[in-house]
């Protein structure tokens, strides 16, 4: 959340709530639906909400680049870990024999996984941490709680700065931590997780002085949001279209059988 | 404690009342802070000072009942704020009329957009929203902040994000705002901010301030009255003027940052002392100083004329052999050749065609503004950057064609927080981290470590666990872990940062040791004085450019020019400069008080 990207389009103006929806809906599809052609296209329709959010889409290119090798682990998972019933040979490696099932169910695993990243990754772009907040203690968590994830998503850029300033600090003396062989690296990793530990511990305790100060305990239960999530007719709209397109094409899919 | 200046109007009431007050923090021998007995009425705006650890902070934590409520410990005496007992009052509440705000920045803004941090404490009240906007929009105004509104903080710059802070304790409009070393982390224009924003809130708001801070020279003249504490205890209390000038030398030695003009008055007239009344006016500021030492010269001319001069021919000589070194140069170990950098995550271009060359032997001060470039460059030097175009060459290797690994062989880079690298549980196995990864022979390391854990005075610390050892040690330790691979070129970056002017100088000796020992130092600060007191060379940088890059005397020289990009030279340097067209020829111009005197020992002796 530490990457809220400002704007007024469509999907900003949703209440995170209504957000929080979609992504449920997204989760019933993406249990219903293994079909890899339709998620891709569910996939590709994610994307296309960050043009409307007015989000350039390079700006997200690490994001979009990065699932490719996850498809690709889940196809070769597929292929080599989970039994198929019924395999239909399509070639061999050597002589282990690869099965079509195996690569489209190791597709649609993917592109499932791509959805939430996807999805996730746009509600934290268009939702200020103070909607956030907001939408939380709407949904009846205490305002104590509510602030805290807050103060927590605010913190994760500081957090990520620090890491990377310990880890060029370990680089300077010669820890290889960004060698390729993973034991080597997960090993000269210790030296970045202990001082981010304690750098963290630090922040935390330093922030409980900053919270007492800013009268943080003055009456949490009276506390007040200067930004109040509201239902506006466009969450109305959008929440009863996102649950008839679910409901629709689970039925579709489950009527005609092309769950694959 | 001596008191120093009598003012008292009697019918202003108290609002701060402390007595007999001594406080332990929790699990600690020693008492933070002894017998104080503080009365601070209102309007008073109070300036706090001393080393790390004299009992500053704890007082600031004292005023908002952070001590005892958040800290426990064991708390004597009373502290009433507007008439409240501390001990008997929530923090919540105090903290409604004593606004409290922190020295780091980043760790006191808590939300994602500057009007949320602005809006925050008064959410906690439970003000309504409308009334809540209009205050934000108010203060947003005051602070100029309009345009930041919607931005996180963290993308602000220090400085930025200091007055964030500063405007969010303004929100709550408490009666009494303490501010715990607000500039100790900013670099000078961050400092020049947050000074003008405190200017302009103390003239139009008539509450009361007390503001910590190692900077008396920029805050002395803004303040009523000044404390300074030592060791828990308050030992000087009046006006800044009587105590600057009058103890300047007394405070020298506690181990602050006096302001060069008083101090050099004081130090002149110690020299001078038969011949010159002890009553003479001392002066505070470059002005003053100016027209003191026109109107006094005179005084000291007999004064310098019998004083013995040997010692101070034989300091002008060995300061003239330093300087020259500049000029013999050794060959360049490092070579930047028409560099350019851009940070690819943002698109933003850091260097722009730089071109540097540093030599065997140079001890070189980068100095500059936060995002000028100076870190940037400097993580060029030892591979941890690659530039964009051109080359850099370290020890003749090319270091987009060379691994990291020989490259810090040669350069050795210091990060400021030494809490960000230390991890182990023993020293000795700090200092074996660096050796181990760059697989350096046994017998070398044995010899190398000796050598570096008697040059730092690490004997005793070895078995030590790095993570309880004051900030001082924890600093050495960080240096000697990388000293042990044995670089022949050091890098500090900010080695002083939140540091007292004591302790900077510790560090900074160190590197001159290591420097004499034949090192290559390159260090980046902000501390003018320690440019001028131990760089032989300086570079300044500005919007990713080097702008200077000559000795210290070449480039404080240029005030105008630095003044323009907010540096500022030593203030003894700009009084010198001053005098100069008045017919004070120098063949050097000072860089600090002891050179100043021995330069005028010299001409006023020939006259």
């Amino acid at each position: 959340m530490s990457e809220y990207y400002p704007g007024t389009s469509i999907i900003h103006r949703l209440d995170p709530r209504t957000k929080f929806l979609i992504f449920i809906c997204l989760m019933l599809i993406a249990v219903f639906i293994m079909n890899p052609l339709i998620l891709l296209g569910i996939d590709i329709a994610i994307l296309l909400l960050y043009v409307v959010a007015g989000i350039p889409l390079h700006r997200v290119k690490g994001m979009i680049l990065g699932v490719i090798p996850v498809i690709i682990m889940f196809v070769i998972l597929n292929i080599f870990v989970i039994p198929v019933k019924n395999p239909t040979i399509i070639g061999y490696i050597g002589s282990y024999p690869i099965a079509w099932e195996s690569i489209r169910a190791g597709l649609s695993g993917g592109l499932r996984f791509a959805i939430f990243v996807f999805f996730s990754r746009l509600l934290t772009m268009t939702t200020s941490i103070g909607e956030l907040v907001s939408a939380l203690t709407k949904l009846k968590m205490p305002a104590e709680a509510a602030v805290a994830i807050g103060i927590g998503f605010s913190s994760v850029s500081i957090l990520i700065e620090q890491i990377n300033t310990i880890k060029e600090a370990q680089m300077s003396r010669g820890a290889p931590v960004e060698s390729r062989n993973p034991i080597t690296k997960a090993k000269a990793l210790i030296s970045v997780i202990v001082p981010s530990i304690y750098l963290t511990i630090l922040r935390g305790l330093s922030i409980a002085k900053v919270l007492e100060s800013r009268a943080f305990t003055y009456n949490p239960s009276k506390r007040t949001f200067r930004k109040i999530v509201k239902f506006t007719k466009l969450d109305y709209i959008v929440i009863a279209i996102s649950i008839g397109a679910t409901l629709i094409l689970i039925i579709i899919t489950k009527f005609y059988h092309i769950t694959y | 404690m001596e008191n120093l200046s009598q003012t008292g109007n009697k019918n202003n009431e108290y609002i701060i009342e402390i007595e007999n007050v001594s406080y332990k923090y929790p699990g600690s021998d020693k008492r933070a802070l002894r017998n104080i007995n503080l009365k601070i009425k209102r309007g008073e705006i109070v300036l706090v000072t001393g080393r790390n650890g004299a009992g500053k902070s704890t007082l600031c934590y004292l005023l908002n009942g952070l001590i005892p409520h958040f800290f426990g410990g064991e708390l004597e005496g009373t502290v009433k704020i507007l008439g409240m007992d501390t001990k008997e009052t929530p923090v919540s509440y105090l903290s409604t009329k004593v606004g409290l705000l922190f020295s780091e920045p980043s760790s006191q803004l808590l939300t994602s957009s500057v009007e949320d941090e602005i809006a925050f404490p008064l959410e906690n009240l439970g003000l309504p929203p409308e009334e809540i906007d209009h205050i934000v929009n108010k203060i947003l105004e005051l602070f100029e902040l309009m345009k930041y509104r919607k931005h996180p903080p963290y993308a602000l710059s220090g400085g930025e994000q200091q007055l964030v802070a500063l405007a969010t304790v303004l929100s709550m409009n408490p009666e009494i705002y303490v501010l715990d070393e607000p500039t100790s982390v900013l670099d000078p224009i961050g400092t020049i901010q947050v000074i003008e924003m405190f200017r302009t809130i103390a003239r139009m708001y008539n509450k009361t301030f007390i503001i910590v801070e190692h900077k008396l020279e920029e805050f002395a003249l803004l303040t009523t009255r000044l404390i300074v504490m030592d060791n828990g205890q308050i030992v000087y209390d009046g006006s800044p003027y009587e105590i600057l000038t009058k103890k300047a030398i007394e405070l020298e030695n506690l181990g602050l940052e006096v302001p060069q003009i008083p101090l050099f008055a004081q130090k002149l007239l110690d020299k001078c002392r038969q011949g010159v009344e002890s009553s003479l006016k001392l002066p505070l500021t470059i002005e003053e100083g100016f027209e003191w030492f026109l109107s006094n010269i005179y005084r000291f001319r007999s004064c310098f004329n019998s004083l013995l001069s040997g010692e101070i021919a034989v300091n002008v000589a060995k300061e003239k052999s330093l300087e020259e070194h500049v000029q013999v140069r050794g060959e360049p170990v490092i070579e930047v050749d028409h560099v350019t950098f851009i940070y690819p995550s943002t698109n933003t271009i850091a260097l722009k065609d730089v071109s540097l060359k540093v030599y065997r032997g140079d001890f070189i001060a980068i100095i500059g503004h936060n995002g000028s470039g100076k870190t940037t460059l400097a993580k060029h030097l030892n591979g941890l950057l690659k530039p964009t175009k051109g080359v850099v060459k370290i020890f003749g290797m090319d270091t987009r064609k060379t691994p990291m690994i020989e490259l810090i062989k040669h350069v050795g880079y210091v990060f400021q927080d030494p809490d960000k690298q230390l991890f182990t549980a023993k020293v000795i196995k700090e200092l074996e981290f660096g050796p181990k990864n760059l697989k350096l022979p046994q017998d070398s390391i044995n010899k190398i470590f000796e050598k570096v854990i008697n040059e730092l005075g690490l004997k005793d610390l070895l078995n030590e666990n790095p993570f309880f050892l004051s900030r001082g040690d924890r600093q050495r330790v960080a240096i000697a872990s990388i000293l042990t691979m044995d670089p022949e070129v050091l890098i500090f970056d900010e080695p002083t940062t939140g540091q007292d002017p004591k302790g900077r100088r510790e560090i900074m000796e160190v590197a001159k040791k290591l420097h004499k020992g034949g090192k290559t130092i390159i260090f980046i600060t902000h501390d003018m004085h320690l440019v001028a007191e131990y760089a032989q060379r300086v570079i300044v940088m500005h919007g990713g450019r080097i702008i200077m890059d000559s000795t210290p005397r070449n480039v404080f020289k240029m005030v105008d020019e630095l003044k323009k990009i907010k540096l500022k030279p030593p203030s003894i340097t700009e009084l010198f400069l001053k005098l100069e067209p008045q017919g004070l020829k120098v063949d050097k111009i000072p860089l600090t008080v002891e050179e100043a005197i021995n330069i005028l020992g010299e001409i006023l002796k020939g006259d």
